[in-house]
This record gives structure tokens, C-alpha cells and sequence, in this order.
């Protein structure tokens, strides 16, 4: 079943294009991995369909719905981001808000829930993710792993369609990427919906379903994870996945 | 010291005291908080970037700051008193103080909001709250944390300001003291005396702005 599908979007800052026509869709309970070179516009096409930025151009349909970027409204941003996730590299916890209250806010303030009821829900996720025992510290007593779980609780706890994840392990200290990956590790195998701008090479040959590759504001390549790494087509993938095999190996 | 200098003192002390806990307490405390609900508002107006409350905010600004406390006093108690308006002294001195010290304060909630990074209010909107949800639930309680020293800087310089209030009939201490030098010819030791008063009020405040800060320090930034 299809759950987004974003076509023809495009985007430019003060300068060239940073997204030169880049089109996706999603399948409920794919992991899609995007990779590419900084500078490829991968975690800006992340934020122009989590409206973070204003796309030039490109339409987006989402459950049942097809929506201008450029024109959307505010009323259909906001419906739209209630059923879905976004997980920042830097987690941008709020920092005036325990573990727990980072968990409940969006439910209390944005769905209206009643306090009881969403941390009934925010206890269930912090316990998935593995922060049960830390919820009632603020993000500056957490190290940086702890951080994004609690970002990663929150995410769900909307029961999101999908999940964004923007470099989710990039800001991290290399010993704290494990706890973070095995836990996107598990919400892949629970069925969620995840499209994961990431460096991680590893949890994209072993946890993603599709990768693609961008480069220069285009999808150069994009194909079931197994082809792509096996098998790739286009040069630029292979000239990509060798420079990294040499640097894992350097 | 003579006995007489040391009953002079002595009896005057509660006649500046009293005007202090009547006037000067008041007066700081009302115009402070009608000070920090205008520092708040002119600061959001520019934080937000709405058209032609921005210049508005930014003309207001120009103008107290650029003119001394003295001048403004007078304009809100004379001046609107000749075109008719004549204002209780008390309630003018209040308006002068609010307005001036918003000024001020507008400026320190402004950098305070600032320093609040892009990513909370983006993770604000992420989770599906409104701009001013996130902007009055995460945002605003940041800043003003960050903004609670220097606003309380601007508090104990505005209790030492009311005494300027003096020069528009308002009884408040600075004015008793003058009342009494008039009377004894004891200018060295009232006025000091009167000094050590609002000392004596500047360092309870300094007092609980520690215990205030302390309080507010259950998390700490990065």
C-alpha cells in the first residue's frame, strides 16, 4: 500500500539548485535509505516533504490526498505532520522538558490528550527504546545515544505513517551509534515506514528494503538494497560504494 | 556623632522606610511587571517579524531609549496634565517607569529568543504544535531563562530609577529624605542614610535573584 509519493520537487537557496527534480514513493513498512555525498541535497529533499523547507515546485500525495509544496497551507502542514515523524541528526529534544515530557508534549498540546493517557504512551515507548529508567531527566543529563532515543520515543509516540530520520547517528560519539541503529533496527522489523538519510553504510545493506543514491540535487540511482549494493547501474554508484569500501578499509 | 545627629538618624529612619514599602516597592513591582508584559510582546512582534509592528516596535524603542527617564516623566505627568490628562502622580509614574524599562527589557527578551536554537522550534512543529504553541510552551520558557539575569539586572536599576519619580510629587523615599534635610540640615548623613536604604532593598533583590536563578536551574543547557 502506498503511503507518500512526492514528485518533481525542487529547491533552490540563494544560488544553484539544491534539488533539481527528485521524485519518491514510499510503500507502507519500506526502510529506504538515502545516501550521497554531503552536499548531495538529500537531508534538504528530507526537510522540503516534512516542510521544514519550502520546495519551489513538486506535489505530494499523502493519504489520499495530492497537495502543491509550494502552495500548501498551514492547516494541511499540520494535518499532514501529525501522522508523521521526524528524527533530527542533532535530536533537538526540548531542553526546557524531562525525557518524559519531550514524549507527552505533542500529544498534550497538539492531540488534545489528556495527561494520564499520553504518558501511558510515552511510558511504552520510552520502554521500547530502552529509556524508561532516565524519563524523568532533562537532555542535558543524557548522552548523545540517549538523546536521539528519546527523539526516537517521540517520533512514535504520535503513531506515525512514516518516519524521517536525518542523519539520526551523524552527531554522534562513533561508541553511542550502536544503541541508536539497533533501535531503528527494531522499529524496521516491527513493519514501521522509514525513509533514513544516513552515512551508515552497514544499516543500509542490512535494515533498508530500497537505497538510493543522490548526488548533485538528482536520484542517480535507486533500487532494492541488495541490487544496488551487488549490482549497482549507474557509474557513480559504483565510483561511490568503492570510495567507501576503501575508506572502510583504510 | 553627636546624640543629636544619632536621633536625628534614628527618627527618621522608619519616615524613609515607610514611603519606601509605600511608594518605592510598589512602584517597582507594578511597573516591572507591566514593563516585562510590554518587553515580552515588543520583542515577539520583532522575534516574529510582523509588518509594521516591527517598525512600530523598533520606532518605540529608538525613541525611549534615546531620551533620558527625567524628560519622560515629565512629559507623562506635565505635559499630558496641560492638554488636560492630568494623571494621579503615582499612576504616572507608573505609566513612565512600565514604558521605559519595556524598552530596556524588550532588547534582553529579543537576544534571549535568539539564542533559543532553530531546531527546537523546528522539533516543535515536527511533533504537529503550532507555531505559537511551541513558541509560548518551549521557546518563550528558554528565553526567558537565558533572560532572567540580565532582566533581573534591570529590576534593582529600577528601584534606585523610582526615585526620580520625586520630581513629579510622588512621596516616595528619595523625596521623605529631602523632606527631612529641609528640616534638620542634615544633608550628608539623610542622604546616606537614605542610600543605605535602598541598599538595604537592592540587596534583598539581588538575594532572591540568586535563589531565583538557583530555582531555575533544574536543567541546564548545552
Amino acid at each position: 500500500m502506498k503511503v507518500l509519493e512526492v514528485q518533481h520537487v525542487k529547491k533552490a537557496f540563494d544560488g544553484p539548485d539544491i534539488l533539481k527534480d527528485v521524485s519518491l514513493s514510499v510503500e507502507s513498512g519500506d526502510v529506504i535509505a538515502i545516501l550521497g555525498p554531503s552536499g548531495s541535497g538529500k537531508t534538504t529533499f528530507l526537510r522540503c516533504i516534512n516542510f521544514l523547507e519550502k520546495a519551489d515546485e513538486g506535489t505530494m500525495w499523502f493519504a489520499g490526498k495530492t497537495y502543491q509544496l509550494p502552495r500548501i497551507t498551514r492547516r494541511d502542514i499540520s494535518a499532514i505532520r501529525m501522522r508523521t515523524g521526524f528524527v533530527f541528526q542533532n535530536y533537538n529534544l526540548f531542553r526546557n522538558k524531562t525525557a518524559l515530557q519531550n514524549v507527552t508534549e505533542g500529544l498534550i498540546v497538539a492531540r488534545h490528550m489528556d495527561r494520564e493517557e499520553a504518558e501511558q504512551i510515552a511510558l511504552e515507548q520510552l520502554r521500547r527504546v530502552d529509556m524508561i529508567d532516565r524519563k524523568d531527566h532533562f537532555p542535558s543529563q543524557l548522552s548523545g545515544g540517549q538523546q536521539q532515543r528519546v527523539a526516537i520515543a517521540r517520533a512514535m509516540a504520535t503513531d506515525p505513517e512514516i518516519i524521517y530520520f536525518d542523519e539520526p547517528t551523524s552527531a554522534l560519539d562513533p561508541e553511542l551509534i550502536g544503541e541508536v541503529l539497533s533501535v531503528m533496527r527494531d522499529l524496521a522489523s516491527q513493519g514501521m515506514t522509514m525513509v533514513v538519510v544516513t552515512h551508515e553504510m552497514s544499516f543500509a545493506r542490512n535494515v533498508s528494503n530500497r537505497a538510493i543514491l543522490m548526488e548533485d540535487g538528482v536520484i542517480v540511482e535507486e533500487a532494492p538494497t541488495s541490487e544496488f549494493f551487488n549490482n549497482p547501474k549507474a557509474d557513480r554508484t559504483k565510483a561511490f560504494l568503492r570510495m567507501l569500501s576503501s575508506y572502510n578499509e583504510g | 556623632m553627636s546624640e543629636r545627629l544619632i536621633g536625628i538618624l534614628v527618627d527618621s529612619f522608619p519616615k524613609i522606610l515607610i514611603p519606601g514599602l509605600m511608594y518605592t516597592i510598589p512602584l517597582t513591582a507594578i511597573s516591572f511587571a507591566i514593563a516585562l508584559v510590554i518587553a515580552i510582546l515588543v520583542a515577539l512582534v520583532q522575534f516574529m517579524n510582523i509588518k509594521g509592528l516591527r517598525q512600530a516596535a523598533r520606532f518605540y524603542i529608538w525613541v525611549i531609549r534615546g531620551t533620558p527617564l527625567l524628560v519622560q516623566l515629565y512629559v507623562v505627568f506635565y505635559g499630558l496634565g496641560q492638554l488636560g490628562l492630568l494623571l494621579p502622580p503615582f499612576l504616572a509614574g507608573i505609566i513612565a517607569l512600565s514604558v521605559n524599562e519595556g524598552a530596556y527589557c524588550a532588547e534582553t527578551v529579543r537576544a534571549a529568543l535568539e539564542s533559543v536554537p532553530k531546531g527546537q522550534m523546528e522539533a516543535g512543529e515536527c511533533v504537529g504544535m503550532s507555531y505559537m504553541q511551541t513558541m509560548r510552551r518551549i521557546i518563550l520558557p528558554q528565553a526567558m531563562r537565558t533572560a532572567f539575569p540580565p532582566l533581573s539586572n534591570s529590576l534593582i536599576s529600577m528601584l534606585k530609577d523610582t526615585s526620580l519619580v520625586a520630581n513629579i510629587t510622588v512621596a516616595e523615599m528619595f523625596m521623605a529624605a529631602q523632606r527631612i534635610v529641609a528640616r534638620t540640615y542634615e544633608p550628608l548623613a539623610i542622604y546616606i542614610e537614605v542610600g543605605v536604604i535602598y541598599l538595604l532593598f537592592s540587596t534583598l533583590l539581588t538575594f532572591l535573584q540568586r535563589k531565583g536563578e538557583k530555582a531555575l536551574n533544574t536543567y541546564e543547557f548545552r
